[in-house]
């Protein structure tokens, strides 16, 4: 119930991108690729997610040669726990408003005016 | 394309530097992702997102609103006070108005990076009111020196301006203080906007609660000086339009007990308030700044407050008719009579240019003795086994900023 106002879609789609691989960095320009987010959206998600402890943040230790190092992201365990409830809950609110709409929709237009 | 790419990467690493500390490692992170973008409109969109965080983080919309709106009272001071007629010290009234914002605009500038920004809502505001405080006057002393430094021709009216003021050339307009009397407002100005530059500042181990006491301490104050001389200090004969009788006696006492209570009771206050456990060392000295910074905030605004207030008054008793009408309702005065008491307030103003003086350095004083009643209650209530009070309201150790914070 929490996450369906705690977190927005977009978050959620973040916290779902990193759940994948929960215990590798992630960079922000994979994240966004599987999000689909732009750097304007997704960066201040992070950094929100950073703020409330849910995501870790570093730089790459050793530099590598042709591109600047890059800044990694991955979930931290309360980060983990808190995205795998906000996830299911997300499922279970989708899965149940799938389920609320195909009889309403069945019922109008299964139910036809008998003469 | 590429010079485009080129100019949005340059904007982005200048841009990064406005970001505060905290929060600098992400606008780079952006910067440095943009290498994995791939090259053209996809990668400009990257940091053209990037600039939009750089935006939010460094509080742009706020910090443009801000000097916008400095702009605006700045521009509309300097357009009060700067005199309009030749007058013979219009020179150094001109170069009064330039330098005072200079030094409103450069000195904060220049602290910035030793010293650091604002950290509380507390300090914010105290600056905030201090720099209106500074505006305010500025049109409000050039209208008194205007009128002051105006010799009339001939009458009733020049022989009592060379009564009040002495003889002065006849049709003669100074406008204002020559270079010596603007060189010691400046001096004073520049003192004023230094010390509240310096207490305000993030790396200045002032608590916010400590500016908050030494501001509404000074406040009341402020507030009670002007019930007593709302029409510049004079001493010997004070018009008081709302004070007659006994009431002016008693504001005039209590007046008294707060030039010396208030500063005394903020010192006390915000050193009580200061927790520092297990070293009483640390202690005394962490109480000492709180009482030191407490005292000197609250005579240093009860000054200011009483100046800002007094020279508006007489400004606008000089100005308006309505205000002189006002002041002097149910008084049968003539016209000259009315022109002598206009110039007797005016001359008096600047003796708020003493309270400014004195106030905070009486502060300052009182502020630290306060501190140190609170200092021994502390150590002795230490000493008896008690432990100290808990701070109210969320501070603790917190609430002494450690003096080289980065």
């Amino acid at each position: 119930m929490g996450s369906r106002t705690e977190f927005s879609p977009q978050t959620l789609s973040v916290l779902a991108a990193l759940c994948g691989q929960p215990s590798a960095w992630q960079h922000g320009y994979a994240l966004a690729r599987q999000t689909g987010l732009k750097s304007g959206t997704l960066y201040p998600i992070l950094i929100r997610l950073a703020d409330r402890g849910l995501v870790e943040a570093c730089w790459e230790e050793e530099p590598v040669p042709g591109r600047p190092r890059r800044h990694l992201y991955r979930l931290t365990a309360d980060g983990l726990a808190s995205a795998t409830t906000a996830l299911a809950e997300a499922d279970l609110a989708a899965s149940e408003a799938r389920r609320a709409a195909s009889p309403r929709r069945g019922r109008n237009v299964a139910a036809p005016a008998v003469p | 394309m590429s010079w485009l790419s080129q100019a949005s990467a340059a904007a982005g690493r200048a841009a990064v530097r406005v970001v505060p500390d905290a929060r600098r490692d992400w606008a780079e992170a952006v910067w440095a992702e943009a290498h994995e973008v791939p090259a053209g409109w996809r990668r400009l969109a990257w940091r053209a997102g990037g600039l939009g965080l750089v935006a939010k983080e460094a509080q742009m919309v706020r910090r443009i609103g801000i000097a916008l709106l400095f702009a605006v009272a700045a521009g509309a001071a300097a357009w009060g006070a700067w005199p309009g007629s030749p007058v013979s010290h219009g020179a150094a009234v001109q170069g009064g108005i330039i330098i005072t914002l200079t030094l409103l605009v450069g000195l904060p500038l220049l602290t910035r990076s030793l010293l650091g920004p604002p950290d509380s809502r507390a300090a914010r505001w105290l600056r905030a009111g201090f720099y209106a405080a500074v505006l305010a006057t500025m049109p409000a002393q050039a209208a008194i020196g205007l009128f002051v430094g105006a010799v009339p021709r001939s009458g009733i009216d020049r022989h009592i301006f060379d009564v009040v003021q002495g003889p002065g050339v006849p049709g003669s307009s100074s406008g204002g203080p020559d270079w010596g009397g603007e060189i010691g407002i400046l001096f004073l100005t520049a003192c004023y906007v230094a010390v509240v530059l310096a207490l305000t500042a993030r790396r200045t181990p002032v608590a916010p609660a400590t500016l908050a006491i030494g501001a509404a301490t000074g406040l009341v104050l402020g507030v009670v000086m002007y019930a007593v001389a709302p029409l510049g200090l004079n001493v010997k004969y004070p018009y008081r339009p709302w004070l007659h009788g006994s009431a002016a006696d008693t504001v005039g006492t209590l007046a008294w007990i707060l030039l010396f209570g208030a500063p005394l009771i903020a010192g006390a206050i915000a050193g009580r308030r200061c927790y520092v456990p297990d070293d009483p060392g640390e202690a005394g000295v962490a109480r000492a700044w709180q009482g030191f910074a407490a005292g000197l905030v609250s005579g240093g605004v009860g000054a200011l407050f009483v100046t800002v207030l007094g020279s508006g008054s007489v400004a606008l008793l000089v100005k308006s008719a309505w205000v002189r009408d006002w002041l002097y309702r149910g008084h049968h005065v003539t016209a000259s009579a009315v022109y002598g008491r206009e110039l007797f307030a005016s001359q008096n103003v600047t003796a708020y240019f003493f309270l400014l003086v004195a106030f905070p350095f009486i502060g300052l004083v009182l502020g630290l003795t306060g501190a140190g009643i609170a200092n021994v209650n502390g150590s002795s209530r230490a000493g008896s086994g008690a432990t100290d009070a808990p701070c109210p309201a969320g501070l603790g150790r917190g609430d002494v900023r450690p003096t080289l914070e980065n």
